[in-house]
């Protein structure tokens, strides 16, 4: 186990900045070539799960070391100055860092950091980026792959032991993340999103490591007797997803809880005014099936996502 | 002059947000017509004084018959930023300038954008007042994306040193000036130095510019002194000068100053010792277009940004 810099900069007072990777290797090293697979989270500051996984991958790698095949590379905390500091962009520059891939060089230091990561995590045959949604949604654990990738990612992203795959169009926003520009360059990149923004979800991050354990033992990078849990998802092939805003801006109470399956009409919630003591709105779910992301921060303005529910497709909905 | 509505937004404990538009009616049917976007940023303190400052001119200082097309001004998008200092959309911080052309059914951000082009894209031409989204100071100029639509020819009539002629990125195509140019307005960008104090020097050379560009494309009567025959800079044409050490900035020079090949520009300072770690030089004869906006500056962050001549 080695844990390297791959990126620093001197902050101005007496700081230093840096991006750390630690990387598991086999005991002995053999000539034929290996697989490498790197986990990265911390893209955003405000996004932990990621945290609470790569460290109970990293114990889990140390405790057996004489299972490792392949390359694993673990990059925890890209945005290791936000995730300090509760704060979801690149500190100072207030960017998104996963809006400014592929970055380079010569770009104002977020294009850097970026261009850094990239750089190193390139030649990995897998990578996962680990999200947590945000700090206003909870999201069960899925996997989410661009149509554009499919046929090389799904295949994967069915080994990770989560409850969702969610296939989306091509965005051309969407070239500026980590996963698009990892995927050009021929590294299949799979984006998790469970739980929520600076939170832990200790069943989540549990669920998630045995997925990425029994994805790397199906690789070959892993080799173990133990068998690794691995759910079946449902994916968004054979469904649409419906999507629930607020009508208007109040304070959202929820009626049900997260990740269950619903039916057309149930409440979802309610957006009241603690002013006057009245309800604003009864939410209603549009369509039958299961509620994968669900509001958590009550405050919300007309538009704000309240939920998220996959749906087959059948007469019904 | 008229002022309308263009959207509200109720909150839960907040007023209201209420945006307007000044809305001046041409005299001429046959006149191009023009919509101005200021502040969509709570830093964007230039844009929002320059386009008020283009409602009073138009209001107080201008007959009313020599407004030939008609001019729409939306001096604010986002005054529950600009109220509070924060730079984005306050609760979730999402860029309105990466929102566009919005979605009536979507997300809080997505709908204000929507709501606002439905108000501006049918004009013929479109300013969008802007500053820049890293921490740099930079002269008034031109930014025009390569989206295939741009029209560079007319951009010059605006009369600023500078138009960037910048590559097309993918978060370029739900900025408000590529939607615009897609639905067949001639849009252009103004970045405005992006100090949180009112420089009167900048706000009359980008007031004076815009109004320039009005009488040029016959939109009001009012011809001003022509402005300069701009540059056309391109990603090659500048020099990017970078900081090896991180401490206290003190450049010696500023945007729009000529420097020579060698000649010292700025320095850091160690910010515990005071001691200088670097000196930094002009690695060509050029003009600094931007500068590194904060005082402390991080290693290996851009400092200056030099045109380069000769």
């Amino acid at each position: 186990m080695t844990t390297t810099e791959i990126f620093t900069s001197e902050l101005p007072v007496g700081e230093r900045f840096a991006i750390q990777r630690t990387r598991f290797e086999p005991q002995k090293a053999g000539s034929k070539k290996i697989k490498r697979i790197s986990i990265v989270s911390g893209i955003h500051g405000d996004e932990l799960e990621g945290q609470l996984v790569i460290y109970l991958l990293a114990k889990w790698l140390k405790e057996n070391s004489d299972k490792i095949r392949g390359i694993i590379d673990i990059y925890p905390a890209v945005n290791s100055l936000g995730v300090d500091t509760i704060t979801r962009g690149f500190p100072l520059y207030e960017v998104d860092l996963n809006r400014v891939f592929p970055g380079g060089e010569n770009e104002f230091l977020p294009g850097q950091v970026v261009h850094a990561l990239s750089h190193d995590v390139k030649g990995s045959d897998i990578a996962i980026d680990i999200h947590s949604s945000n700090i206003f949604l909870r999201e069960i654990p899925q996997i989410r792959i661009n149509k554009e990738f499919s046929p090389t990612t799904l295949p994967l992203a069915k080994e990770l032991n989560c409850d969702f795959i969610w296939i989306h169009d091509a965005v051309t926003v969407l070239e500026a993340t980590f996963s698009h520009t990892m995927n050009s360059l021929g590294t299949n990149t799979l984006v998790v999103e469970m739980g929520v923004g600076m939170r832990l979800t200790k069943e989540y991050g549990t669920q998630l490591l045995n997925g990425i354990l029994n994805l790397m033992q199906k690789e070959g990078i892993i080799e173990s007797d133990e068998q690794f849990e691995n759910r079946e998802p449902f994916t968004s092939e054979i469904g649409d997803v419906f999507y629930l805003n607020a009508p208007c801006s109040g304070l959202f109470v929820a009626s049900i809880d997260h990740c269950a399956v619903i039916k057309k009409g149930d409440k979802i919630g309610d957006i009241v005014d603690p002013l006057t003591g009245s309800i604003l709105a009864e939410l209603f779910a549009p369509n039958k099936g299961i509620l994968f992301t669900l509001r958590e921060y009550p405050v919300v303005y007309e538009g704000s996502l309240i939920a998220r529910i996959f749906g087959e497709n059948d007469a019904e909905n | 002059m008229q002022k309308i509505e263009i959207f509200r937004i109720d909150s839960l404990s907040r007023a209201p947000l209420v945006v307007h538009g000044y809305l001046f009616k041409g005299s001429n049917p046959k006149a191009p017509s023009i919509a101005v976007v200021g502040a969509m940023e709570g830093n964007s303190i230039l844009p929002l004084y320059c386009a008020s400052s283009l409602v009073d001119f138009l209001n107080n200082k201008i007959d009313k018959e020599r407004i030939e097309g008609d001019i729409l001004i939306i001096p604010s998008i986002n005054h529950y930023a600009l109220n509070i200092g924060e730079r984005y959309w306050p609760l979730d911080k999402t860029n309105l300038n990466m929102m566009f052309p919005g979605y009536g059914l979507g997300e809080t951000t997505q709908r204000i954008a929507q709501k606002l082009f439905d108000a501006i894209s049918h004009y013929n031409y479109g300013i969008s007042l802007e500053t820049r989204v890293d921490q740099a100071h930079c002269i008034p100029h031109i930014k025009l994306l390569k989206s295939g639509y741009e029209d560079i020819e007319s951009a010059q009539k605006f009369g600023f040193k500078i138009i960037h002629h910048k590559d097309l990125e993918s978060t370029d195509t739900v900025s408000l000036q590529y939607n615009w140019q897609l639905w067949g307005a001639k849009a252009y960008s103004i970045v405005c130095p992006s100090e949180q104090q009112v420089d009167t020097a900048f706000s009359n050379q980008i007031l004076q510019a815009m109004l320039r560009f009005m009488g040029k494309t016959e939109i009001i009567d009012y011809k001003l002194f022509h402005g300069y025959q701009s540059n056309i800079l391109q990603k090659e044409s500048i020099e990017i000068i970078k900081s090896p050490r991180s401490g206290i900035f003190i450049p010696y020079q500023k945007p729009g100053h000529y420097v020579s090949n060698g000649q010292a520009i700025g320095e850091v300072v160690n910010a515990l010792e005071g001691n200088v770690v670097h000196k930094v030089t002009a690695p060509c004869d050029g003009m600094i277009t931007c500068m590194f906006s904060n005082s402390l500056i991080l290693e290996n962050a851009v400092a200056f940004r030099i045109a380069k001549i000769g």
